[in-house]
């Protein structure tokens, strides 16, 4: 589905992404994790060409990123994105943020895109707050709502930028139940996250990263309690502060 | 005794009042013919100039540098250069530097006065609203553009759905009193013979030496509409009123 061969990036002389190989299969739910500054949000934003990168491949659902004939639309309409900062449309209530691209881009009528957009905030839990702008929704909310606006593409992939990382810790369960219900659906999923416990319980596969290198791809167990290199034993144990949770982890 | 002196000096005028006159014809048909060519020019150059300055705009914040380059070139000549310029080299220069078979006609049109009043106002203000418009774009979260991208909107969708409703939301406090300034700007207009508002006095006094009573009815008439200009801009930005924690929550 995705296959990074090679990828390299750099912003400016900083080099982000260092030969990044990385191949991903369809109904994968992969999360990638790592210090800040490692270039996963960056790895994630390359593959719906939000950050283009300047050496190697990108393959997305047959298409290369880099071939100018790719519609680079067509493909991003088929390509989920949900934020950090949920980036609703504040001007728009939380239906009309839902139905605006299925309208606009799938050609949908307006009754069957709100059909499809009332359905989909049922599935987040919403639909009682269909009305209601952006503004007067909680950051969880906000989230979900964001999560059925890129649901309503009826997309293939669907990737993940730290979509709690801006939430109450009261709120950040909300959002990763529909995630998890999501992943459980058979979706694609590539998630930029540090929520161990969503990796732990939904990850196919975790990719650790540092200083734009993938140090190690592994299940969750391989990654977070049997580290081989050296410095994802350092981020675990960072992570891990509290002693007692890496014991449970290593029962796993 | 000077002071008293002075008091009637400033009071006392040498003047006797007939308000009769703006209300009698031909004066009448003059003020009422005023009071409608300023509406036309203050309606069309409102509309002409926001599509202008909409497009000059966008291309001043366009990826391709000639286009953003030509943009600026824009606002820097029409903004730099007096309003009452460009509405003199409408009606003097411009039809000579057209072919002589449509430049003759534009020249005997009766109505080319209000013509010319409209390009030139059109283009002065064009020039201001463009930047109000350029500042309103820059003060959109990036990520605004990047929800709409990954959800598969096209360029021209994302201006029209996404970015341009809000763009003019944040510019509208600047663009309200931009456009009270070019409906004030339709005076100048009285250079070239366009028979608006302030003509029509200047026209009356010049027949009667009794202009006072015309231009304290066209002062009053400009009050209230201004005025009433502000009412509306003030009710649009309660309408359109866009809650700043929104925004905030979906910044970066």
């Amino acid at each position: 589905m995705i296959k990074f061969i090679a990828a390299n990036k750099w912003f400016g002389a900083i080099h982000v992404l260092k030969n990044v190989n990385l191949g991903i299969t369809k109904g994968e739910v992969v999360v990638i994790c790592g210090p800040s500054g490692a270039g996963k949000s960056t790895l994630l934003r390359t593959i719906n060409k939000l950050e283009p990168i300047d050496d190697g491949e990108i393959i997305v659902d047959g298409k290369y990123l880099s071939d100018p004939k790719t519609d680079l639309t067509a493909l991003r309409a088929e390509i989920g994105m949900v934020f950090q900062h949920f980036n609703l449309y504040p001007h728009k209530t939380a239906l009309k943020n839902i139905t605006l691209a299925p309208r606009k881009v799938r050609g949908l009528s307006k009754s069957k895109a709100e059909a499809r957009a009332l359905k989909l905030l049922e599935k987040v839990g919403l639909s009682h707050r269909c009305d209601a702008f952006p503004a007067q929704l909680s950051g969880g909310e906000q989230q979900r709502v964001a999560i059925a606006r890129s649901l309503a593409m009826e997309p293939k992939i669907m990737l993940f930028d730290e979509p709690t990382s801006a939430l109450d810790p009261e709120l950040i369960n909300e959002v990763l139940d529909v995630m998890t219900s999501l992943a459980k659906e058979g979706m694609t999923m590539v998630v930029v996250t540090h929520e161990i416990g969503f990796a732990q319980k939904v990850a196919d596969k975790v990719v650790f990263m540092n200083d734009g290198e993938i140090l190690e791809i592994g299940t969750p167990p391989d990654i977070f309690v049997n580290p081989q290199h050296e410095r994802t034993k350092e981020f675990m144990r960072s992570v891990f502060h509290v002693p007692i949770f890496d014991e449970e982890l290593a029962e796993d | 005794m000077t002071k008293n002196w002075r008091r009637t000096k400033i009071f006392e005028l040498n003047y006797e009042f007939d308000w009769s006159i703006p209300f009698r014809e031909p004066y009448l048909g003059m003020m009422i013919t005023g009071v409608k060519v300023t509406i036309i020019l203050l309606v069309s150059t409102s509309i002409t100039s926001l599509l202008l300055g909409t497009a000059i705009s966008i291309m001043r914040i366009s990826r391709i540098k000639i286009v953003r380059m030509l943009g600026t070139l824009y606002v820097e000549i029409f903004r730099n250069v007096p309003g009452l310029f460009w509405i003199l080299f409408f009606y003097f220069i411009f039809p000579e530097l057209l072919p002589s078979w449509i430049g003759d006609k534009l020249n005997t049109y009766t109505y080319y006065p209000v013509v010319a009043g409209i390009l030139g106002l059109t283009v002065d203000n064009a020039s201001y609203v463009s930047d109000i418009l350029r500042s309103g774009r820059l003060a959109i979260p990036h990520g605004q553009r990047e929800a709409a991208i990954s959800t598969g909107l096209g360029r021209v969708q994302q201006y029209f759905h996404v970015l341009l409703p809000q763009m003019y939301r944040a510019a509208l406090p600047p663009l309200g009193t931009r456009m009270v300034h070019n409906f004030k700007n339709t005076s100048l207009c009285m250079a070239i013979t366009a028979p608006e508002l302030t003509w029509a006095t200047q026209n009356i006094e010049s027949l009667t030496f009794r202009g006072i009573e015309a231009t304290t009815i066209a002062t009053l008439f400009y009050i209230a509409l201004a005025s009433a200009m502000i009412a509306v801009i003030i009710i649009l930005e309660k309408v359109l009123k866009i809650d700043v924690s929104g925004i905030s929550a979906s910044e970066a």
